[in-house]
């Protein structure tokens, strides 16, 4: 377990030669939970990319888990990472979905039932997700993340399609995995869910 | 002109005034010179095409050729079916379905292009229908009557298609007539018309003018009452088929094959009522590949169909089909029936964030999906080349041997690595240069994804490949050499896999 769960210095980000992140530092431990804020184009879904080993650096350098991030397996069995919708399996249920990441990830935080349960799911374990409402297949999606045991949870807008009853009780999810030894790092709108974590901005001259 | 006609009019005219796009004066007459560029370079093999369909065809080939024939008609009315036939474009489904326009007026522009559709493939199936019964006198005639009976059926089958549309009891004669197509197409491939067909190919031209005749009025009648039903058909039917039009125009005009998979599984299961089933307790990667074999089982009818068209090579042997066609149509066959089972795999090629929240490793990942494919395009193979043997053509494949089945096995790991990447390629690369040859531009990216994928395949089925285009009695070698290529080309491509999670 590394105490020191992010590191990044100095990191700047450009695209399409434009300067989205410059000159970034965050650190990060294990157990914090970290909501990036600011305005669209704040280059808060970048920085989790970055994270994430999804996006090159111009400058600068990102540690994770005191390495570079790597889009490969081993980092992804510690790391979820929940940005847009995932594209569903063809011919799955919700249900069998939950079912698959738990058969995928034995030491799973809950069970496929408890997760149905806690996301408000049941009843509509037996839907493809594509029948699913925006907001409930946002649940199968936190579901997912959540239900897999991991370490470090970065999210983007959590809260996209949710209703105001359910962002509460995401937010008694998330200090709930952070109580368990986990860490997050989620970019997010909701006034809420930033309340109850450390609040950054990811550009220099943006209230955090 | 009546007032609804004008009103149509008048909306489409006004829509024309505001798009960018106009057409003018030089683009017609760029398109009319076309045309008739074309039509003039395609004339003079397809005259040559014509005089060698003069005099009497051979009674052995007969049946698999209407069989062949059957079949190409049931999949122009399937196809048909599925895409509604009648849609509308994207805005006009938007803004003027749903408006007090004459629905007939507003469809008929829909209507008449199905038509010329409809026209075209019934002049192929009319050219193919003499081919196969040959013309043993006054050619001029037979090929006008083969041509009036393909249009006529082709004409006749979408008018059917587009009353279906507006009512379930002609869904129901549309399905009917389907099966009876394919019914015919069995009877005809085990030789039961053998008589039927010999007469029907000396029939005397008063005899093929009445049934000529025949089939036109059948067809107008069909015709005059799908336009009556134009009117008739619900308007979220219509919306539906635009939608879907919508999407695969999308994936056409961005040269996205791939996109026309994912809107077919999508309105598939968006359809389906679903009940859930336990996963199995499985080491990850296999867990993880499940999904194709569960998807698989839900769809018993995609699963029938793959294996009835074992039969297909050896229809086409019956047919005379050169021996290198029969091979092309036996290692095809099995890597479209591979391609066929690699969905997750495609899915998480196109979109790795499920993959990514799963974790596993993408070499475990490919190897363990790669066991659906090379178990069904296995059975693919080695079921159509037992069909090759049993048909005894005489000759190439099945000749000299009964050992051909032997390949099948072999050549399956090979298109199960050759599905498996061409479902992960990257999409087209439009910024790729387009290469100028003697023949003609060749733009680089479409080729290079073509060919993505059916090269691995074809790699390692190299020797199978060989032995089934050129056969000859000496298989132990090429079966040798295709045990190994049929291992290691597999067992590279998952070794040097690059890429996300998930595989």
């Amino acid at each position: 377990m590394y105490d020191l769960i992010i590191n990044v210095e100095d990191l700047t980000v450009e695209l399409g030669g434009n300067p989205v992140l410059q000159g970034m530092n965050l650190t990060v431990c294990a157990g914090e939970t970290v909501a990036v804020v600011g305005p669209n184009g704040s280059g808060k879904s970048t920085l989790l990319r970055c994270l994430a080993g999804l996006q090159p650096a111009a400058s600068g350098e990102v540690r994770v888990f005191g390495e570079p991030p790597a889009d490969d397996g081993p980092f992804w069995r510690r790391v979820a990472f929940l940005a847009d919708e995932p594209a569903w399996y063809p011919g799955l249920t919700a249900r069998e979905h939950l079912e698959l990441m738990a058969a995928v990830h034995p030491e799973a935080r809950m069970t496929v039932e408890a997760a149905l349960d806690v996301f408000a799911l049941a009843e509509r374990a037996d839907a493809a997700p594509l029948n699913l409402s925006t907001g409930q297949r946002q649940r199968l999606s936190l579901a997912a993340a959540l239900l897999r045991p991991s370490t470090l949870l970065l999210l983007d807008e959590p809260e996209r399609g949710l209703d105001a009853d359910f962002r509460a009780r995401l937010a008694d999810l998330l200090d709930a995995y952070t109580d368990e030894g986990g860490t997050v790092l989620m970019a997010t709108h909701d006034p809420g869910l930033a309340a109850r974590a450390r609040r950054i901005a990811p550009s220099p001259g943006v209230a955090a | 002109m009546t007032e609804s006609e004008i009103s149509v009019r008048s909306v489409r005219a006004f829509v024309r005034s505001r798009s960018r796009t106009r057409s003018s004066a030089v683009d017609r007459y760029v398109t009319a010179f076309c045309v008739a560029m074309f039509l003039a370079v395609l004339g003079d093999p397809l005259s040559g095409v014509l005089a060698g369909l003069a005099g009497p065809a051979d009674p052995a080939r007969m049946g698999a050729g209407v069989a062949l024939i059957a079949m190409a008609l049931t999949g122009f009315l399937a196809a048909a079916r599925a895409a509604g036939p009648v849609m509308l474009s994207a805005p006009d489904a938007s803004w003027l379905l749903l408006s007090p326009l004459d629905r007939r007026r507003l469809l008929g522009r829909t209507g008449r292009a199905l038509v010329l559709v409809a026209v075209v493939a019934g002049a192929v199936l009319g050219l193919g229908m003499l081919a196969v019964l040959g013309a043993p006198d006054r050619l001029v005639w037979r090929l006008l009557g083969a041509l009036v009976l393909g249009v006529s059926a082709s004409v006749g089958g979408m008018a059917l298609a587009v009353l279906g549309q507006a009512s379930q009891s002609w869904q129901v004669w549309l399905t009917a007539a389907m099966a009876a197509l394919l019914v015919l197409a069995v009877v005809a491939v085990s030789g039961q018309l053998r008589t039927v067909l010999a007469i029907a190919a000396s029939a005397p031209l008063p005899a093929v003018a009445a049934a000529a005749s025949g089939a036109a009025l059948v067809s107008a009648l069909l015709v005059r009452q799908a336009w009556a039903s134009l009117d008739k058909i619900p308007a979220p039917v219509l919306v539906t088929a635009s939608t879907r039009a919508g999407h695969v125009a999308s994936a056409a005009a961005g040269v996205d094959p791939g996109g026309f998979t994912w809107i077919a599984e999508d309105n598939h299961w968006r359809a389906r009522k679903l009940t859930s089933r336990r996963w199995p307790s499985l080491p990850a990667p296999f867990a993880l590949a499940w999904q194709d074999w569960r998807r698989l089982a839900r769809r018993p009818g995609r699963l029938a169909t793959m294996f009835a068209a074992v039969a297909l090579p050896a229809v086409l042997a019956q047919a005379g089909g050169s021996p290198a066609a029969l091979g092309a149509a036996v290692l095809v066959g099995g890597l479209a029936v591979a391609a066929a089972s690699t969905s997750g795999a495609r899915r998480d090629g196109d979109n790795p964030a499920l993959a990514r929240l799963i974790g596993v490793g993408r070499r475990p990942a490919l190897a363990a999906r790669a066991l659906l494919p090379a178990l069904l395009s296995g059975a693919w193979t080695t079921m159509a080349l037992a069909g090759l043997t049993l048909a005894g053509t005489g000759a190439g494949i099945g000749a000299g041997s009964e050992s051909w089945w032997l390949f099948g096995p072999l050549v399956a790991p090979a298109l199960a690595a050759g599905a498996l990447r061409m479902v992960r390629r990257s999409p087209v690369d439009h910024s790729l240069p387009v290469i100028e040859t003697a023949g003609g531009a060749i733009p680089l990216g479409p080729v290079l994804w073509a060919a993505t994928g059916v090269d691995l395949a074809l790699i390692g089925c190299l020797p199978a490949a060989i032995a089934l285009t050129a056969p000859s009695a000496e298989m132990g070698a090429f079966l040798a050499a295709q045990a190994v290529t049929g291992l290691a080309v597999p067992a590279g491509y998952v070794w040097r896999a690059k890429g996300r999670a998930g595989g």
